[in-house]
């Protein structure tokens, strides 16, 4: 028990990688393959379970519970550190929460499954590994892991039709572009991302991350003749665009809609849930803290892209006939409203506002994922049974699938934000820190809220009701009861998060509070 | 159990049943039924019990009943929920319980509860009636159990709204109401009119969420709270808003928030210029227009402006200039009264008659409250929401008897269009009489109806106060109403049947007459809660206890207008002599609208609603497609920023290109090719001396042999 | 008594006529004829050489036996090796035994 207590974070992090390579070698049928990576997908939420009721009483060092350090590059002062706040506790959670949910939804991919379940494994450890980081050098390597097995799992996994034209005469298949897209869109960013980390390590002499914090402010010297805050700069638009572009913020965002729309519905969930999460996770990370003034100076900028995302995330999403690509946008429009209270908590730093704000923003990136995963996946089951993502094709299928009906209502409006349900609790605190600090853009912000209606409604009205499209008759089967068990929890958790949000919000809150309080 | 409990537990037993009809009973009618009914009724005592408590409780304005408990921890603060009964949510509390359990009961009887399911009914589409021993009959609703999940869920969100104590949970209540219209509207969903009336609900409304979400974010920022009490009796806070200037010139911090919040209302509650949503509300079964129009949606819309209305007339003292908020409100109010009604009387339809009246009626409220009748409004509430209810019902019965008809006879027409009517007066008497009752009430017929002291207050308080517009708006509106009023009865009941279905229609069962009657009673009975204490003759035999109990509502109890005759007789004189009227001029129509002639392109104007629909059609709802698939979506994201993607993407594949073409396969691979090529021709020099013959070999062995000795010998010599 | 240098021009004439027969002849058989006489030149000499200069050691006589003893030996394989070319081939002329290139 004591070495759980100890290593509960390397347990959890390494679970899952372990996991995938024990799944590589266990001979089995593709259902025992199936059951096996799911079994093993428990082990790190069960861990995380234990450190989330355990948290209040860990001790806490600099503001992190559950540290781990042990040496890892001696020579320029790079250790394996790891350590949570609420913040990232939060992140851990809905990481490890949502792994066993694709998995469980991918029961349904028949090819390849052992290095899938493997790479999705694999992948968990990437994400994880960044929300648990003490190290920037460690940060940066995670942030990496994480990329590869998504680019595989779009690519090999990803939707079989659709090609995109990138100039006249270049035809490539729809998945390879959008894993090529996001391959390289993310590794654009995480250029700059080494970069600001390497001249980070330099300047300051260690890249363990409690270290720069204390000695940043103070922090004399140059770096090939540029003076501290040159050097400081550049690290802060390094670090601003890489998190831009995973976030993503508008206009870096248009991988998203390829990415999300090609994965396989599995990867989506995750892409959505998890994925998008680290760039966000970025800003309050390491943004936030160490460039108050240069984040103050910017956050209106910041803000307006944010609206941006928010107003034409809503509108490109209404605009769709693909319903997995009108989730994608939808996926904008959410993202936007995190970055908007960011953007607010930046320039208000220190106010009652600002809390509020990053309260909202931390708890709107959970139920985002929540709620996107639950999209996803809903409009995976659709897609797994009639071959088609085309909103005209559908039409009445209500009286087909009552059941599944339902459940795409409700998690609809958790989508949209319905009161009662949990997106709307962070919606109205990021609308509530913003609306002081930048009253006109939040104001515009509204036409963005006003659209999620409108296209939420649509898919609902193009996929349910109107007349029944009698192709479908006799070909729609039910969903299933794993389906439903893969969403049950998410249902649940809209509802526990829309009723009582503060058993969450006051972990969060904790950590908003040391952090920027 | 303490009465805070209690009101804690109000909200809960609709909230129950919906999920245990969801997720257990769909299957089964009776349970579904006696779930969703029982929950009713539960939260129907629960909310008696709380009304006698509060009416019975000593300054109720002072000291209401309030419990709380914090909801979210954010920053050292928390924001805290909970619930509030003081005046104003007591009499809420009142006709929403009344209603809402009158509701229920009707609903069993209008879905045909105990009737054969039909051969063709599908879920999605209204039952088509079915056929049994040779008898046409009609047949219950394929999706019976989930209706009453639906209303349940709707009760809950009114309930949650009438006993909330801060503007969040209000919205709450408020946003659920909304996705309960949304599927109730669209709850023969296969049906295309059915399901963009729903989407069209949902987002009429939703623009007038948006802006009361942002009301409650600038409230709270201002005020750091939510909660009724700490922001409305809190004089030096309201005086402080009222002065503070907000970003808009001209408004003051708490002008803006009113406006506002104004705004939500202005959505929900159907006033012009949202107001086009809620005649194609009619869409959805009738005991959801009921539920829409009368018992919670529209009434939620005005109780939030009257919940806030200290807010909304911060800075305006009883008798002097309205603020600027109020201003728009009496202006919408008073226009939304006028213009709902003209259209109303060129409608066909029954229902969508009764719509318009609604909001008509709504901009009656709306207008009391921009001018300062607080308890006006308020009464006016109470009423409308028992006669409307009434009338809904009443015309659902009437649509039921007519469908009855139709099926009898298999005539094609349509139930709902009332010149297919006529002489239903001896076909369905209990019908008729509530709904005469209710149609009196709704014109303001002197004396014994309520509406007529509810209207009278109004057009009292519009006069005393010097508003003269206003009073002359809403008089006319009056005037309007009284006659559209007495043109849907007549047509409908009075005179000879017009189709045969008309006179094979038959009265409702006992499950849709038995909530008629009872709120035919309150239809006439809460209006005495309200008699003006100076009313000739009858004034003061009972005392103006609606007054006194809502006016306390307020920090400063309003006081009530002195008697004036001309408001009188203007209300007297502009009822009856609507319905006098209405009913000579209908007395004998056929078919066609005797006054479409006479009106000619008017008639033409107020049949299509002013052209609302097509004008906001062309104006919002078609370019917002066009930005969304053209600009934002193809020209912003496919066009501008993929197509930079794709120009960085080819400029790099032409660059690799450069680099492969004109250094790599020349200088890189040039150099390694020509080293192995070079190696090649050598070899392939050397290989001409392998010949194979080794007598050859020999001579160049012999040779080299010889040459050798002949050198070393050479070398010896010399 | 005829003096040394006469045996050398023998042998080395002999020398001569066998590296001629090696080298021009065409048919295996008379290569190996000539081999022979090229191995009896040097026979010549080794005797020769032993005679007149050191007549007291035998060296020379046993190296002469030997070379015949490997001469014979010779023969007997580069015959058999011609006999069984010739089985394969039905030629024994060197110059169309030409599968020993590249």
């Amino acid at each position: 028990m004591d070495f759980i207590n100890s290593h509960i974070l390397s347990l959890i992090l390494f679970s899952p990688l372990v996991g995938g390579l024990i799944l590589l070698l266990v001979p089995g049928n593709k259902d025992l393959t199936r059951r096996l990576a799911l079994a093993l997908s428990l082990i790190p939420f069960v861990f995380t379970v234990i450190a989330w009721l355990g948290f209040g009483a860990a001790p806490e060092v600099d503001g992190f519970r559950y540290q781990e350090q042990v040496a890892w590059y001696p020579a320029i002062n790079s250790s394996y550190h790891l350590g949570v706040d609420g913040l990232s506790l939060s992140m851990v959670l809905l990481t490890t929460l949502l792994s066993p949910l694709a998995i469980l939804a991918s029961f349904s991919v028949e090819e390849r499954i052992r290095p899938y379940m493997a790479l999705f494994l694999a992948l968990e450890t990437g994400m994880l590994g960044v929300f648990m980081s003490l190290d920037l050098l460690l940060f940066f390597v995670f942030w990496e892991v994480g990329l590869v097995p998504m680019y595989f799992l779009i690519d090999q996994w990803g939707s079989k039709t659709g090609e995109r034209e990138l100039w006249a005469g270049m035809k490539v298949p729809a998945r390879r572009y959008a894993s090529f897209k996001f391959m390289i869109y993310t590794m654009a960013g995480s250029l700059g991302l080494l970069l600001a980390i390497q001249m980070l390590g330099v300047v300051s002499g260690t890249f363990d991350l409690i270290a720069i914090f204390q000695s940043w402010p103070s922090l004399t010297g140059s770096l090939f003749g540029l003076d501290i805050g040159t050097v400081k700069a550049i690290a802060f638009w390094a670090f601003t665009i890489a998190f831009a572009i995973k976030v993503p913020v508008w206009p870096f965002h248009t991988w998203l809609p390829d990415a999300h729309t090609e994965a396989p519905t599995a990867g989506s969930m995750i892409l959505a849930g998890v994925l998008l999460k680290l760039g966000a996770y970025g800003f309050l990370r390491l943004v936030l803290p160490l460039y108050p003034a240069e984040a103050q100076q910017y956050a209106p900028v910041l803000a307006i892209l944010a609206t941006a995302a928010i107003i034409f995330g809503a509108f490109s999403a209404y605009g769709q006939r693909d319903f997995k690509r009108l989730v994608a946008y939808s996926s904008v429009n959410h993202m936007g409203f995190v970055v908007l209270g960011i953007a607010a908590a930046a320039y208000a730093a220190g106010t009652q506002d600002a809390t509020i704000a990053l309260n909202g923003a931390v708890l709107q990136m959970f139920n985002h994922g929540i709620s996107a995963a639950a999209m996803f996946f809903l409009v995976g089951v659709i897609y797994e049974r009639t071959h088609t993502r085309d909103l005209e094709e559908w039409g009445g299928l209500f009286p087909l699938v009552p059941i599944f009906g339902g459940l795409l209502i409700f998690s609809s409006m958790s989508s949209l934000g319905l009161p009662g349900l949990n997106g709307f609790v962070s919606e109205f605190l990021v609308v509530r820190g913003a609306w002081p600090v930048f009253t006109v853009l939040t104001a515009l912000s509204m036409l963005g809220l006003f659209f999620t209606g409108a296209y939420i409604l649509k898919g609902i009205a193009k996929t349910l009701h109107g007349p029944l499209n009698e192709k479908w008759k006799g070909h729609l089967s039910e969903i299933t009861r794993r389906e439903v068990l893969v969403l049950a929890p998410l249902l649940v958790l809209m509802v526990w998060l829309g009723l009582w949000p503060a058993w969450l919000l006051s972990v969060i809150n904790q950590a908003v509070a040391t952090l920027f309080g | 159990m303490s009465t805070e409990i209690l009101i804690w537990l109000i909200p809960l037993p609709p909230l129950l049943a919906f999920f245990l009809i969801l997720l257990f009973t769909r299957r089964n009618h009776a349970i579904s039924h006696t779930l969703g009914v029982g929950a009713a009724a539960l939260s129907w005592l629960i909310g008696m019990i709380v009304f006698f408590a509060a009416i019975g409780a000593e300054h109720l304005g002072e000291h209401p009943f309030t419990s709380s408990f914090g909801w979210l921890p954010l920053g050292d603060q928390v924001f805290s929920i909970g619930v509030l009964i003081d005046p104003l949510s007591t009499v809420t509390l009142f006709f929403v319980a009344w209603t809402v359990l009158m509701i229920f009961i009707y609903s069993i009887g209008y879905h045909n509860f105990g009737q054969p399911k039909g051969a063709h009914d599908v879920p999605g589409l209204p039952p088509h009636g079915a056929e049994e021993h040779g008898h046409h009959l009609p047949s219950v609703e394929p999706m019976y159990a989930r209706f009453f999940a639906f209303i349940a869920l709707f009760a809950f969100g009114m309930f949650t709204l009438v006993v909330s104590d801060n503007l969040l949970t209000l919205f709450v209540g408020w946003e659920i109401m909304g996705l309960c219209s949304y599927l109730l509207i669209g709850f023969w969903y296969a049906k295309p009119s059915a399901r963009d009336a729903a989407v069209k609900a949902f987002m009429t409304t939703r623009v007038g969420d948006v802006f009361m979400l942002l009301g409650i974010v600038a409230l709270y920022s201002a005020t750091g709270t939510l909660n009724f009490r700490e922001i409305l009796y809190n004089h030096e806070l309201l005086a402080t808003l009222a002065s503070t200037p907000s970003v808009i010139a001209g408004l003051s911090a708490a002008g803006l928030i009113g406006l506002l919040l104004f705004i939500g209302t202005i959505g929900k509650s159907a006033q012009w210029p949202l107001h086009v949503w809620l005649p194609d509300a009619m869409e959805g079964p009738t005991p959801v227009s009921a539920m829409i129009h009368a018992a919670t949606m529209v009434s939620a819309g005005v109780y939030m402006v009257l919940r806030m209305f200290p807010l909304l007339s911060a800075g305006w003292v009883e008798g002097g200039a309205l603020t600027p908020t109020m201003t728009a409100m009496a202006f919408i109010g008073a226009f939304t009264a006028l213009f709902a009604a003209t259209i109303a009387l060129a409608q066909k339809d029954i229902k969508r008659v009764l719509a318009y009246s609604t909001i008509s009626q709504l901009g009656y409220m709306v207008a009391a409250l921009g001018i300062g009748a607080y308890v006006a409004a308020a009464f006016h509430l109470v009423t409308h929401a028992f006669f409307k209810a009434l009338l809904f019902l009443g015309s659902g019965s009437v649509i039921h008897g007519m469908e009855h008809g139709v099926l009898h006879t298999g005539e094609h027409i349509d139930a709902q269009d009332m010149f297919n009517m006529g002489g239903l007066r001896d076909k369905m008497p209990i019908t008729f009489w509530t709904f005469v009752i209710g149609g009196l009430a709704l014109s303001g017929f002197p004396l014994i109806t309520a509406g007529f002291w509810s209207k009278d207050e109004i057009l009292a308080d519009a006069f005393g106060n010097g508003h003269i517009i206003v009073f002359g708006t809403l008089a006319l509106a009056a005037l309007l109403t009284a006659f559209y009023t007495a043109r849907q009865i007549t047509l409908t009941f009075l005179g000879k049947a017009r189709t045969k279905a008309a006179e094979h229609a038959s009265e409702s069962v006992r499950t849709m007459t038995l909530p008629l009657i009872v709120l035919a009673v309150f239809a006439i009975a809460a209006g005495w809660a309200g008699i003006p204490e100076h009313f000739p003759g009858i004034g003061g035999l009972l005392p103006n206890w609606f007054h006194d109990f809502v006016g306390g509502t307020l920090l400063e109890h309003p006081e009530a207008v002195a008697f004036n005759i001309v408001p009188l007789l203007t209300s007297l004189v502009v009822a009856l002599g609507g319905l006098g009227l209405g009913f000579l001029v209908y007395r004998n129509a056929g078919q066609a609208d005797p006054v479409r002639k006479p009106l000619g392109p008017i008639y033409t104007l107020l049949e299509n609603k002013y052209y609302f629909d097509e004008l906001y059609d062309a104006v919002f709802v078609r370019p917002a497609k066009r930005i969304a698939e053209g600009f934002s979506y193809m020209f912003i994201d496919r066009g501008v920023i993929d197509g930079f993607l794709h120009r960085v993407a080819r400029a790099a594949y032409s660059l690799g290109g450069i680099f492969r073409n004109k250094f790599d396969a020349p200088v890189v691979n040039g150099f390694g090719d020509f080293t192995a090529s070079l190696t090649q021709s050598f070899g392939r020099l050397l290989r001409r001396v392998q010949t194979g013959q080794v007598q050859q070999y020999l001579l160049f062995v012999a040779l080299l042999a010889f040459g050798g000795l002949f050198y070393y010998l050479l070398n010896i010599l010399r | 008594m005829i003096p040394l240098s006469w045996y050398l021009y023998l042998a080395a004439g002999l020398f001569g006529l066998g590296l001629y027969g090696v080298l021009a002849r065409k048919n295996a058989i008379a290569i190996l004829m000539g081999v022979e006489l090229m191995l009896n030149a040097v026979n010549i000499n080794i005797v020769a050489f032993w005679r007149y200069l050191t007549p007291e050691n035998m060296g020379g006589q046993v190296f002469a036996i030997m070379v015949f003893a490997v001469a014979a030996a010779e023969v007997a394989v580069g015959l058999a090796l011609v006999i069984s070319v010739y089985r394969r081939r039905k030629t024994v002329a060197a110059d169309e035994i030409n599968l020993m290139k590249w």
